[in-house]
């Protein structure tokens, strides 16, 4: 809702003061006359992009972990057992079938570990489950390789807090996700955008655990959000 | 080739011996150095100060000084950016943007134009001692000067050249700064003496003379035992 | 509180600066760090001028079409669900939160740091509307607890140490365990998760809103953000009407200046933008969501000289460089915006008459400008503001006396020689061994810090006459 003599006095105001006529249309954005975020890792292979990643996720304190579908059930329990997983929320995601993690949670499950996928029908319960969580686990969907960044656009199915309320956020990320930087992503959502669809209510770009340097200027890890954070990169089949 | 000092009225009064050396070491590679004796001061006091209507008249008066020169050299980035940024001050006066457009191109600070224009980088001086160098703002930053100074000085024979810590950073000079804020700038050139003691240099070189009058006049008053020296100086040392 | 902060004098708040030794240590140590991080982070891409020139590219074209942007962006908040206000004043956006509070029966707000809700004094308002409200950013926390003000725009809290920290937070939260960083940061994070829980509204800034679908984006590393948009049923975004890009693709190249710039990271932990309010079948994310585009100010640095100091994007880059900055700390700045950027905007936004010392407050040494990832020509804004100062007939008498002088000396030259012969006798009762320690008039200022030389026993015009008369000698 906005009422439209406000906005028209704030706009026509400004107009006024650049010394022209209010635009309320036709501006189009320039060509820019450079683009040096297009040359970052450009011609990189998406195995030289694997390694740059890793060699980011070391300067933003996060676990890497490689490895392919035979092996996900055995890295992702090692990981979960790692950081102590006793309670563990997961996005709803259509790839839990694809990457076998339904069948991987379901044996969690038989070792006493809770595994809830989150679950529209509850409500805020999702909340309240997810600040009990040690690790939350979520799929990224564009990952950046510069910035050890995983891109998650979060809906229904999968929750804000998913990443946010537990102590640990694990990620999956298909090799196939990996970009060299965020313009890549960038690009992506701005042409879906002018194509029409939506965005994501929330697009969250998540460079590892939380952290301040607030005080004195040292770094703390794990403040507001997780603690710790551990990537796995799954090779495409 | 035909050259103008621009000596800066403060080399001009209190420093002639940079004077000296500049047109030596200009002469010493065949220019034709002469000096128009109306000239006086870069304006850049007062124009800093925000007087910029009044300055405007030394500004022209400086541009009539030197219209009929071929090159303009000083031994100070500071002003002789303050020349070149004239084009700036002019450009939209129908009157004089041609001229202070003409007028900036013509101008250089010495290394600057030892290296630009003469395209020499050793001027086959020697000077024994420990030397440690303050690029000052304005030459480095507001006339982009940076290499040639340290390129000329690398290759003097004896010398022996210290890196100063933070050396990018301002010495609290900032002309009427000094006197206007004067605590602000005297906790800023005791942090740059500090940091000049620190490197155990016997001469502090610099290409602009303000700065090494404040920076040297710290120095003085802590009885440090460190000779400030004008780039110009070690240049012709022979 | 509003952007003017602490002691009136600008002197006395200078003295405060000086005086205070852990504050300046910790200044200049933070300031070398974040120097040697930016450093870092803009060489590796070695083409940081490329960067630069692209950023101040497009806030310059965002500027010279903001009523195109901010119409673009407002209606895609209204399609995704969203209200907006525009606010021309403080105290207009300040009733409009006071309203929505009073609206929601809200009891507790959780914030996010935001420099524009410090500038208009938000959180007095929602106080005065009965509410509750929590600061998150660790930094602003602390300050909040300790009823401090922010002394730097990205890490507020610079000028506190940890002891000063445990102090704070056993008076006032009972707090009982060391004064290492991560033991403070676990009790904040205990404490505040509380908050966030418990919070009826979420309040943020906004780094930059895409204009093109309506999102607001906020740059974090703590995640305090992302809670305060996640938990509460209602998030209220402020955001500077300066603060938009065109696109998605802008951001990209935006957001990587600011964080490269800020703290040498390539990304913070957190970049979250968020559009409207949440969809059918979420359960995170604000049902209701308000976004208020302020002004305060802000119009009338548009179509002037001054027009490039709102291309800022926070990232207080000219602030980590600033020799002054260093000596004397934020808070002498007297406005929550310090550093270069504030004393080129504090003015712009809250008048000359209590901020005339600011434009002087720099040796113009230029490092800000150098360091400006979108390229504001800060000292020389600084310059422009002392012609102002002056045409206005607000610059001291002895100051336009010296001035007026100067010119007449420097465009006589008869005048001119004749002074410079006589320097030298004029200055004798004051010089010992060609040096002067306690120098008369405006030489005084001089002398009390570093000495002064004599001049010179001849003046270079004179051994150039003679030289070319065959007399000169060196």
């Amino acid at each position: 809702m906005m009422d439209l003599d406000n906005r028209n006095h704030f706009l026509n105001n400004l107009a006024r003061n650049l010394g022209r006529s209010r635009r309320t249309e036709g501006v189009v954005r320039p060509k820019w006359s450079l683009n040096p975020q297009w040359d970052v890792y450009k011609d990189y292979t998406q195995d030289e992009l694997v390694d740059v990643l890793e060699e980011q996720c070391k300067v933003i304190h996060t676990t890497f972990k490689r490895t392919d579908f035979a092996n996900l059930e055995a890295v992702l329990t090692e990981t979960v057992q790692g950081h102590d997983g006793k309670i563990i929320i997961a996005a709803n995601d259509p790839r839990n079938d694809e990457y076998g993690l339904d069948s991987i949670y379901e044996s969690w499950r038989e070792d006493a570990v809770d595994v809830r996928l989150w679950n529209k029908k509850i409500g805020k319960e999702n909340q309240v489950f997810a600040e009990k969580a040690d690790i939350g686990i979520t799929f990224s969907e564009i990952t950046l390789a510069e910035s050890g960044t995983v891109t998650l656009f979060n809906d229904r199915n999968n929750g804000r807090t998913i990443s946010l309320l537990p102590r640990v956020h694990v990620v999956i990320i298909p090799k196939s996700t990996i970009v060299p930087r965020m313009t890549q992503a960038m690009r992506k959502i701005h042409e879906a955008n002018a194509q029409g669809n939506d965005v994501s209510s929330c697009v969250s770009f998540i460079s590892g655990p939380s952290n301040s340097a607030d005080i004195e200027m040292n770094l703390i890890v794990g403040v507001h959000g997780p603690v710790e954070a551990t990537y796995i990169v799954v090779d495409d089949k | 080739m035909k050259v103008s000092l621009f000596i800066t009225c403060l080399s001009d009064i209190f420093t002639a011996n940079v004077g000296k050396d500049t047109v030596e070491v200009l002469e010493r590679f065949g220019c034709e150095v002469d000096f128009p004796d109306t000239q006086t001061c870069c304006g850049q006091p007062a124009y800093n100060s925000g007087y910029l209507k009044n300055t405007k008249e030394t500004m022209k008066h400086m541009m009539k000084v030197f219209r009929h020169s071929e090159y303009v050299v000083g031994p100070s980035g500071s002003c002789v950016a303050m020349l070149r940024g004239y084009a700036d001050v002019f450009k939209d006066d129908p009157e004089w943007a041609e001229e202070s457009k003409q007028f900036a191109a013509k101008c250089y600070e010495l290394s600057q134009f030892l290296v630009d224009v003469l395209k020499i980088t050793d001027v086959g001086s020697t000077f024994t001692g420990r030397v440690t160098y303050h690029p000052s703002c304005h030459m480095t930053r507001i006339l982009g000067v940076k290499e040639a100074p340290l390129q000329l000085l690398g290759n003097v024979k004896g010398i022996d050249l210290i890196g100063l810590p933070q050396a990018e950073d301002c010495c609290g000079f900032g002309g009427t700064f000094a006197v206007k804020q004067s605590t602000i700038s005297g906790e800023m050139v005791q942090e740059k003496a500090d940091h000049v003691v620190e490197t155990e240099a016997e001469y502090l070189v610099g290409g602009d003379m303000a700065c090494l009058m404040n920076i040297g006049g710290r120095l003085s008053r802590e009885g440090r035992n460190v000779k400030v020296v004008h780039l110009a100086e070690i240049l012709n040392h022979r | 509180m509003g952007i003017r902060i602490g002691n009136p004098s600008f002197d006395k708040r200078v003295h405060e600066g000086i005086e205070n030794e852990f504050m300046i240590e910790s200044v200049s140590s933070a300031q070398g760090r974040f120097r040697s991080r930016k450093a870092a982070a803009s060489e590796e891409l070695g083409n940081w001028e490329d960067w630069r020139a692209l950023g101040e590219e497009i806030r310059t074209h965002t500027l010279e079409n903001i009523d195109f942007y901010l119409q673009q962006l407002s209606d895609n908040v209204v399609k995704r669900g969203g209200h907006v206000f525009f606010a021309e004043t403080a105290e207009e956006a300040n009733a409009y939160v006071q309203n929505v509070v009073k609206k929601k029966n809200a009891k507790k707000i959780v914030k996010s740091k935001s420099m524009v809700t410090e500038e208009i004094g938000l959180n007095k308002a929602i106080e005065e509307a009965g509410a509750e409200v929590v600061e998150t950013d660790l930094g602003e926390w602390i300050l909040q607890l300790d009823g401090d003000v922010p002394s730097h725009i990205v890490t507020p809290a610079l000028h506190l140490n940890r002891d000063q920290i445990k102090e704070t937070f056993m008076e006032k939260r009972g707090y009982d365990k060391s004064n290492t960083p991560e033991e403070l940061g676990l009790f904040a994070r205990q404490e505040l998760r509380k908050d966030f829980l418990s919070a009826d509204i979420g309040i943020t800034g906004c780094n930059f809103a895409v204009a093109e679908s309506g999102a607001v984006t906020f740059v974090t590393n703590e995640g305090n953000a992302r809670l305060a948009t996640a938990l509460p049923d209602t998030q209220i975004t402020v955001m500077g009407l300066e603060r938009i890009v065109p696109t998605w693709e802008e951001l990209d190249v935006l957001v990587s200046l600011l964080t490269r710039a800020a703290v040498g990271q390539k990304l913070t932990s957190y970049i979250t933008s968020i559009t409207g309010t949440r969809l059918a079948g979420e359960i995170d994310g604000p049902e209701e969501f308000h976004l208020v585009i302020v002004d305060n100010g802000r119009s009338k640095i548009l179509g002037t000289e001054f027009q490039s100091a709102l291309h800022c994007i926070r990232c207080a880059a000219c602030i980590n460089v600033c020799p002054v900055y260093r000596h004397i700390g934020g808070h002498a700045y007297g406005s929550i915006y310090p550093g270069p950027i504030g004393a080129v905007l504090t003015p712009l936004l809250d008048g000359y008459e209590n901020h005339k010392e600011l434009p002087y407050a720099s040796t113009l040494c230029a490092a800000c400008t150098e360091a400006c990832p979108v390229k504001i020509p800060l000292h020389e804004h600084l310059i422009r503001h002392r012609e102002i100062i002056v045409e206005n007939g607000m610059a001291p008498t002895a100051e336009k006396a010296a001035m007026n002088g100067f010119v007449k000396w420097s465009t006589h030259p008869a005048a001119y020689k004749m002074s410079a012969k006589f320097a030298r006798t004029a200055l004798k009762p004051w010089t010992k061994d060609e040096t002067i320690t306690n120098g008369p008039g405006p030489l005084k200022n001089w002398t009390e810090q570093r000495d002064f030389p004599a001049p010179g026993r001849q003046t270079f015009r004179s051994w150039f006459k003679e030289r070319e008369k065959g007399g000169g000698s060196k």
